[in-house]
């Protein structure tokens, strides 16, 4: 009995096949399959497996599972999801700048350009390098020196901006950066690619491929969370969308959960009135046989996704509120995130989420902070900026260094690329603006699986263009996944006929010289 | 020289014609130029016109003339008792090697000025040409009164006091442009030893503190400039010997005394110090290297100490790669059914089964105690991380985590441990994190710890145990990275 699922008619139950029309009508009917759900078919594998090891808690039964059905039982461990060789990191947490951090003012210290104030930057330096239609226009492109002075901090003498002290404090564990480099100069391919690899909206994202690679740690939270920080009206705040932790491909099981800044951190979490806990258990019951039966009808993988996300749902239900309530954290922690972290949606409550996340089992959390498309008055917005961010980055990687999750947690900062070193708009002593610079950012990374305490790459003299060890946003993205014990070469998925990955089909490469 | 000597030559000092009254207030007034010479032109250490260092580039050129003829001369003196006509040739010599000191020293002054060399070595060797210049000079005003006969023996003391500067400032000039162990460097080994040089400069033994971590430091951060390549300074830190040698400004390690010791005090100059050492902007010295040379030197800058009374460092205890476990796929049935039954897993570290599993109790921390944990003892050898944090066990669990022969991290964040016992974990070779965080082990509990070698990593936050000083949270400075 094949019923389509279009038709709501349950009176009557006969199959269409049975009826008297023209073998033509019938074959068509057959057909008339989703594209998606007969490749889905195909993948059903992997959706049992995800599935199964959702439901059954323990990723070993449904992914043995899986292999048995595949008859690939060769080796028990080649469908698991695990790490391809012995991870330093095992959980990771990005802080990502949305908007593309002004290197020049923050960490990437060019003293020379003081005295070239109002020059205009050398064309040999600027090169054939697209514009965005916000400075093509211009008739002058003025070297804009940092408003801020640097000074050197730590045992490794690292140049850090007046704007930073309390990251300053803590440069000798970082892996410093400078020579990030991408190929987009508008915000939404550049956090496309730096987020999923590729420009184009559609492929999974850095967290998705972590959870379809490297699975849950735990049942009881998402494998992979999103936190967004409240956006401040004073900044230039560029939207970000779910596709930046969409699952793509992927099923969506995969993609990451956002928890809201604002009130519930996850909407209708609490139940209703009058629906107690076992109410509601019974209710998804009933939801998830029905889902069975769809999915035993339809051989869609969605549908295991949706049954997994709602066990996931009642299970956070229990966990979340035990992973929001800070009242339990000690008085050091406040010290060490300041006053802002007791606001939610605020990036200092985001950071000590992040931490009890990682000590939960959360697999991967990305904070997203928007705010930094400086294209004017620098002075005015980036001491804000960095008012938000800079207690915060320091106090959860102090935070996890104190309590020894740093050795196994990989710390990522980036935005998607980095700003011009010649002023959009006016220039003044007092003010200037930045425009979108691809060439060259500063990014960093601590915790583990990178050598902690270096300065990678450099800049010319302008910040403009790189002069040693580039690292391209693939490299980027593949030592992440090193880290975490994945060959990017090997996490791939059959789509549209290639074996996709984060990394893409142009070679990447990790970059031993961040690695520890 | 006797007192009737020094009497006689007072006498003859006496100027007592037009002609010598001359000769000597020339010869004066020439010292004093030559003495002060230094001092009206200065050596700034700041390189001048091309032209004065192309001249004074002929200065090793030029120096050998007055040598070879000031070596010649008490040949000469001594050879011409026997054949007088010798004796004649010397004081045209002694006058013709004046006038090529004369020379040599104001083209070495030259190449110093010109070429902006400073430092302990130029100034050493400066003053010896000086010297020397003088007392060649005076040789030529002692000279005819012992040739003629007067019996005086200032002369040939003067002359050897000549060839005794001419040698000493000769290799002060060598070491300028040589380093100062060149001539030693390839003498056999048995010669060193009889002189000395031997003992002053034993090979380095393989292990040794210095091979181990004064060695290192000088290559990463040194050896660019003062290695192979480019011999800064005549100094060459690229191996023990060049280190003890020095450079052209004479030794930088003085043992038993770090704070005489050049190269101790140019890496602890402020960076902007125009002497600061390493120079070019590059990092300074991290302060636990300047620790590790101070104590060094302080310990007598040994080649072969292979310990330093109160330096401890952790990579001395090498983290050991880890050992493989052995294949545990036959268990894996088994593993998953302990899962479903416990709600506790056991979890693949990697694909790799040699990499072990990792004992994960995150779902149902608050059921899982000390009976729990019993129960994965079978799968003991196989488990190189426990998760138990959070979870419900107690002291109890260091008895049955000693059976974890494989065992490397251990979480017990936030469990009710006190620390009773933990010695028992001393039975496991491979153990490298402990994390007691939030747990109310005390100082005397976590002093236990301190015998476990292959600790590396011991987090006691949020502890009585945990360490007065906030930046510094684990047990000790040595033992572990907080």
């Amino acid at each position: 009995m094949k019923q389509h699922p279009l038709c709501t008619d349950t009176e009557h139950q006969a199959n269409v096949l049975d009826l008297p029309i023209p073998a033509g009508l019938k074959q068509a009917w057959a057909a008339l399959e989703t594209r998606r759900q007969f490749l889905g078919r195909s993948g059903k594998v992997l959706g049992w497996a995800a599935a199964s090891s959702l439901l059954a808690g323990r990723g070993l039964i449904g992914d043995a599972h899986a292999a048995d059905m595949t008859g690939k039982q060769s080796s028990p461990f080649v469908d698991l999801k695990l790490p391809q060789f012995a991870p330093k990191a095992k959980r990771a947490i990005y802080l990502f700048m949305s908007g593309g951090p002004p290197q020049m003012d923050l960490l990437d210290y060019k003293p020379n350009l003081a005295a070239l104030y109002n020059q205009d930057i050398p064309d040999s330096v600027r090169g054939s390098q697209q514009l965005t239609g916000m400075t093509a226009g211009q008739a002058r492109f003025p070297i804009a020196p940092s408003h801020w002075a640097f000074q050197r901090y730590g045992q490794t003498g690292t140049w850090v901006s007046d704007l930073l002290p309390y990251t300053a404090r803590m440069v000798d564990d970082l892996t410093i950066i400078k020579t990030t480099n991408t190929e987009a100069i508008n915000h939404e391919p550049a956090i496309m690619l730096m987020n999923t690899g590729n420009m184009n909206a559609g492929k999974p994202c850095l967290g998705a491929w972590l959870s379809y690679g490297l699975g849950s740690m735990n049942d009881n939270l998402p494998t992979f969370m999103v936190l967004q920080t409240k956006t401040n009206p004073k900044e230039n705040n560029q939207p970000v969308s779910s596709r930046l932790w969409s699952s793509g491909f992927l099923s969506s099981e995969y993609a990451g959960v956002g928890l809201r800044s604002g009130g519930d951190p996850v909407l209708y979490l609490t139940d209703p009135d009058g629906v107690d806990r076992e109410v509601r258990r019974k209710m998804l019951d009933a939801v998830e046989q029905m889902n069975r039966q769809t999915l035993a009808e339809m051989g869609d993988p969605e549908t295991n996704a949706r049954i997994a996300q709602y066990e996931m749902a009642f299970r956070m239900q229990a966990s979340v509120p035990e992973l929001t309530d800070l009242s339990k954290e000690p008085p050091s922690t406040w010290d060490l995130y300041g006053p802002d972290a007791k606001e939610p949606g605020t990036f200092a409550y985001n950071c000590l989420l992040a931490r009890r996340m990682a000590e939960r089992g959360v697999r991967f959390t990305q904070i997203y902070k928007r705010g930094w498309d400086v294209h004017a008055d620098v002075t005015g917005v980036l001491p804000i900026l960095c008012q938000e961010v800079d207690r915060p980055c320091y106090a959860l990687v102090t935070d996890l260094k104190r309590r020894g999750l740093l050795d196994d947690t990989l710390v990522v900062w980036a935005g998607e690329f980095g700003r011009t070193v010649y002023s959009q708009g006016g220039l003044s002593k007092e003010n200037y603006g930045r425009d979108h610079h691809p060439r060259c950012y500063t990014t960093w990374m601590t915790g583990g699986g990178v050598r902690r305490g270096i300065t990678y790459g450099e800049t010319d003299d302008y910040s403009y263009n790189i002069v040693k060890d580039p690292v391209t946003v693939r490299d980027f993205n593949a030592s992440i996944l090193h880290c975490l014990g994945i060959d990017h070469n090997k996490l791939t998925y059959k789509f549209q006929g290639l074996d996709q990955k984060l990394t893409g089909p142009v070679p990447a490469n990790i970059v031993p010289g961040l690695l520890a | 020289m006797n007192v009737k000597d020094l009497a006689a030559f007072a006498g003859r000092l006496v100027p007592d014609s037009r002609r010598t009254r001359v000769l000597w207030s020339v010869s004066l007034a020439l010292s004093i130029g030559l003495l002060l010479l230094p001092f009206l032109l200065v050596l700034d250490g700041k390189p001048h016109a091309d032209w004065q260092q192309f001249l004074g580039r002929f200065h090793p050129l030029v120096v050998h003339l007055p040598i070879g003829l000031l070596v010649l001369l008490p040949v000469l003196e001594v050879m011409g008792r026997s054949r007088p006509a010798l004796r004649e040739a010397a004081e045209f010599v002694l006058l013709l090697s004046f006038a090529c000191c004369l020379g040599a020293l104001a083209l070495g002054y030259l190449l110093a000025f010109a070429s902006g060399d400073t430092g302990a070595g130029v100034s050493r060797h400066m003053w010896g040409g000086i010297v020397l210049t003088l007392c060649v000079l005076l040789c030529v005003l002692a000279r005819p009164a012992w040739s003629s006969g007067q019996g005086t023996r200032f002369y040939p003391a003067l002359l050897t006091c000549v060839l005794l500067v001419l040698t000493w400032t000769a290799d002060q000039g060598g070491s300028l442009t040589h380093g100062s162990n060149y001539l030693t460097e390839y003498m056999p080994a048995p010669l060193k030893v009889l002189i000395g040089f031997g003992l002053l400069h034993p090979k380095p033994a393989a292990g040794s503190f210095y091979a181990r971590h004064i060695n290192p430091v000088l290559d990463a951060n040194c050896v660019a400039c003062h290695g192979e390549g480019k011999v800064k300074g005549g100094l060459r830190l690229d191996s023990y010997e060049g280190l003890m040698s020095g450079g052209k400004d004479g030794p930088v390690i003085l043992a038993g005394q770090p704070d005489k010791s050049a190269l101790l005090v140019r890496v602890t100059l402020p960076p902007d110090h125009k002497q600061f050492m390493p120079a070019e902007g590059r990092p300074p010295l991290r302060p636990e290297e300047i620790g590790w040379i101070r104590a060094w030197i302080q310990q007598g800058a040994s080649p072969t100490a292979r310990q330093l009374a109160g330096v401890l460092i952790p990579e001395d205890t090498p983290e050991l790669p880890p050992h493989p476990v052995g294949d545990y796929s036959a268990f894996m049935d088994e593993i998953q059914r302990m899962a479903v039954g416990q709600g506790a897993k056991l979890v693949p570290v990697s694909r790799q089964p040699s990499d072990g599993l990792i004992l994960n109790t995150v779902d149902v921390a608050a059921n899982f105690g000390d009976a729990q944990l019993a129960q994965f003892s079978k799968f003991a050898p196989y488990i190189v991380e426990a998760e138990l944090d959070r979870t419900a066990v107690t002291d109890a669990s260091f008895a049955i985590l000693s059976t974890f022969t494989h065992l490397r991290a251990l979480h017990l964040e936030g469990t009710a441990v006190s620390g009773n016992g933990l010695q028992k974990l001393g039975s496991l070779p491979e153990l490298n994190y402990i994390n007691l965080s939030g747990t109310r082990v005390t100082k005397a509990a976590a002093a236990q710890l301190g015998t476990m070698k292959s600790l590396r990593h011991v987090y006691l936050y949020n502890t009585p145990a945990q360490p007065e000083s906030a930046g510094n949270l684990a047990l000790s400075n040595t033992r572990s990275t907080p």
